[in-house]
């Protein structure tokens, strides 16, 4: 789409209860094109929670998101206030790709229908048009060769891999990793992680909750300290993690790069 | 799907072969219905020739012939009554009138009636294979709509696929297929037979038969809707998630990921159903049709033959085994990917 656009993405005071429990406090944030942002912080931050939100997985509470500018969603208490119409919500959420923790792939379909799936039945795309660009997505996170297993035969790795060339097929603008490297056997990782950077470096807007600090520190644009449903701090990688302001920032920051 | 593992069933699949082959040659060696009754008595062959050229009859005359053994009987009534058995097995014709060869004359006899050879199709085991698959078929395809409807987020829906299911659950097959078989015609004016037409000589059995099958496929959908659900429910949360987040809608999620995931889930308890309608099929015998139990019920009481439970039960065991083996096989093809 050529329309321009200043944020691609938006939330103003986004809230998220569980019951009683407050899980998302107050998140303000605004993402431009290109940005690549890590959101780190300990269990229990509302992390996960803030970045299933902004694909509507979980309904906030309260607060406003906007895609493009555009109001996509406004809630307050639980209650829809406005939004955009269906189809146009629909539409943009596809701009939205999702890389989750324990990849989530469709164990009954071989690596390649996983990655063709959608394409050929959201998007209604031609068959060998989306084969073609899948097998190209395969080979882009060096699992070519893997095409027509399944699943259950490849590795963690290789599984979250192939679920990002899933979620790249449907060629999203912004791209949701939930913790994706926080299942895997730790020498299983940097595969995983240099697809990210290669991914990051190709311009891609990306929204990372991780735990990986190494990766943070040299990708990320922007790092975000969320604690107890709000982000407590956020700067350069450089700011955050030479230079942390904010005590609970401190504290997390030694417990995890100490151990 | 992998094709047919050849390799790893070939004790399974020489055994079959070898069975089939002694089968051939001993059905191919069976002496015929004309050797059995070459041996008639003289005195019964009189009675024989002298039907032919009257209306009334005299000499009943059976033949029944199971794959390698076959064995006719002759019974003449009025004045003179005789009555003679012959089992033919392995070319030579043997006199049954006592004794083990009695026994294995009527066991023969039995099976094949039970079975409904040379009877109609809705009678015997052909009558009870049919409409249990039927319904075990239509029942699974019912249970999954009323399953999707009881996970529905719309109340309506889930309320009245709950309400089906307490329905059909609560109350007796047995009264179901009677309200099915008379209530319904009886409010509507019509009868079952008529749905065939009137020339049909089967069209009192085909009639009973839809209506059978109409009350059991009804009510094993609420049974299947139970498996249905509880397999859909087993399914990973992240599957649904995962669809959602590709932009799939809840029709596409259901049709092409889980139900798919779900189908091999549900298979045991499919089969466990199966098997369950399988002997549930008897009550059939409350609307005039003739499916195993009722036949054997039917022999023991006029014939008085206490033996013949036994052919039924053997038959019954070899229906379950195959179809047991058969559910087995489909599960199995439905994991490759596990």
């Amino acid at each position: 789409m050529s329309e321009s656009y200043e944020y691609i993405l938006k939330t103003e005071h986004v809230r998220k209860n569980f019951g009683s429990l407050e899980v998302l406090k107050d998140i303000n944030l605004s993402v431009k094109k290109g940005e690549v942002i890590c959101i780190i912080g300990p269990s229990g931050a509302g992390k996960s929670t803030f970045l299933r939100s902004l694909n509507q997985l979980e309904k906030i509470t309260s607060g406003k998101i906007f895609i493009r500018d555009e109001l996509f969603l406004h809630r307050e208490n639980d209650h829809t206030v406005d939004r955009l119409p269906r189809e146009k919500q629909q539409e943009l959420l596809l701009e939205m790709g999702m890389v989750f923790q324990r990849f989530n792939l469709f164990p009954h379909k071989t690596v390649l229908q996983n990655v063709c799936e959608a394409p050929i039945v959201v998007k209604k795309e031609k068959k060998d048009v989306v084969e073609a660009r899948a097998r190209e997505l395969l080979s882009r996170v060096g699992l070519s060769e893997k095409a027509d297993e399944y699943p259950s035969r490849l590795s963690g790795g290789q599984q979250q891999r192939v679920a990002i060339a899933r979620a790249l097929a449907m060629n999203p603008e912004i791209m949701l990793f939930d913790e994706p490297t926080s299942a895997l056997d730790p020498e299983l990782v940097g595969d995983v992680l240099n697809v990210m950077k290669e991914l990051a470096g190709s311009g891609m807007t990306m929204l990372c909750v991780t735990h990986e600090m190494g990766f943070a520190r040299d990708v990320a644009d922007r790092v975000l300290f969320m604690a107890d449903g709000i982000i407590a701090e956020e700067g350069t990688p450089e700011e955050i993690f030479g230079n942390p302001k904010v005590e609970r920032t401190r504290n997390f920051l030694k417990s995890v790069l100490e151990v | 799907m992998k094709a047919f593992d050849f390799k790893k069933y070939r004790k399974q699949i020489i055994a079959a072969v070898i069975i089939v082959a002694v089968c051939i040659i001993l059905g191919v060696l069976k002496p015929g219905r004309e050797a059995l009754l070459s041996r008639t008595s003289p005195e019964m062959q009189k009675l024989i020739d002298a039907d032919a050229g009257s209306s009334r009859k005299r000499v009943t005359v059976t033949y029944n012939s199971l794959l390698v053994i076959s064995y006719a009987s002759l019974s003449s009534s009025g004045a003179n009554v005789m009555s003679e058995r012959y089992v033919g097995f392995l070319g030579k014709v043997y006199r049954a009138d006592e004794g083990a060869a009695r026994i294995v004359g009527q066991m023969v006899n039995y099976t094949y009636r039970m079975l409904g050879c040379g009877e109609n199709l809705m009678h015997g085991a052909k009558l009870t294979v049919l409409l249990t698959t039927l319904t075990v078929f239509f029942g699974v395809l019912l249970g999954t709509v009323l399953a999707l409807g009881k996970i529905s987020k719309r109340k309506l829906l889930a309320k009245i696929s709950s309400a089906y299911i307490f329905f059909f659950r609560g109350t007796p097959l047995l009264i179901q297929m009677f309200v099915v078989y008379f209530t319904v015609p009886g409010i509507f004016g019509f009868a079952w037979r008529d749905l065939f037409p009137a020339s049909d000589a089967e069209a009192v059995y085909k009639g009973a038969f839809t209506a059978a099958l109409i009350a059991f496929a009804l009510n094993s959908g609420a049974y299947c809707a139970e498996i249905v659900r509880s397999a859909i429910q087993s399914i990973d949360k992240g599957q649904f998630e995962a669809a959602k987040a590709l932009g799939m809608s809840y029709g596409q999620t259901m049709t092409r990921i889980i139900i798919p995931q779900s189908i091999r889930r549900m298979i045991p308890n499919v089969s466990n159903e199966f098997i369950m309608i399988l002997k549930d099929a008897s009550l059939v015998f409350a609307i005039s049709l003739m499916d195993i139990t009722t036949i054997s019920k039917n022999i023991m009481t006029s014939e008085g033959s206490y033996l013949v439970f036994i052919p039924a039960l053997v038959i019954y065991l070899v229906i379950t085994a195959f179809f047991g083996f058969l559910f087995d096989r489909i599960e199995k093809r439905f994991s490759v990917y596990e």
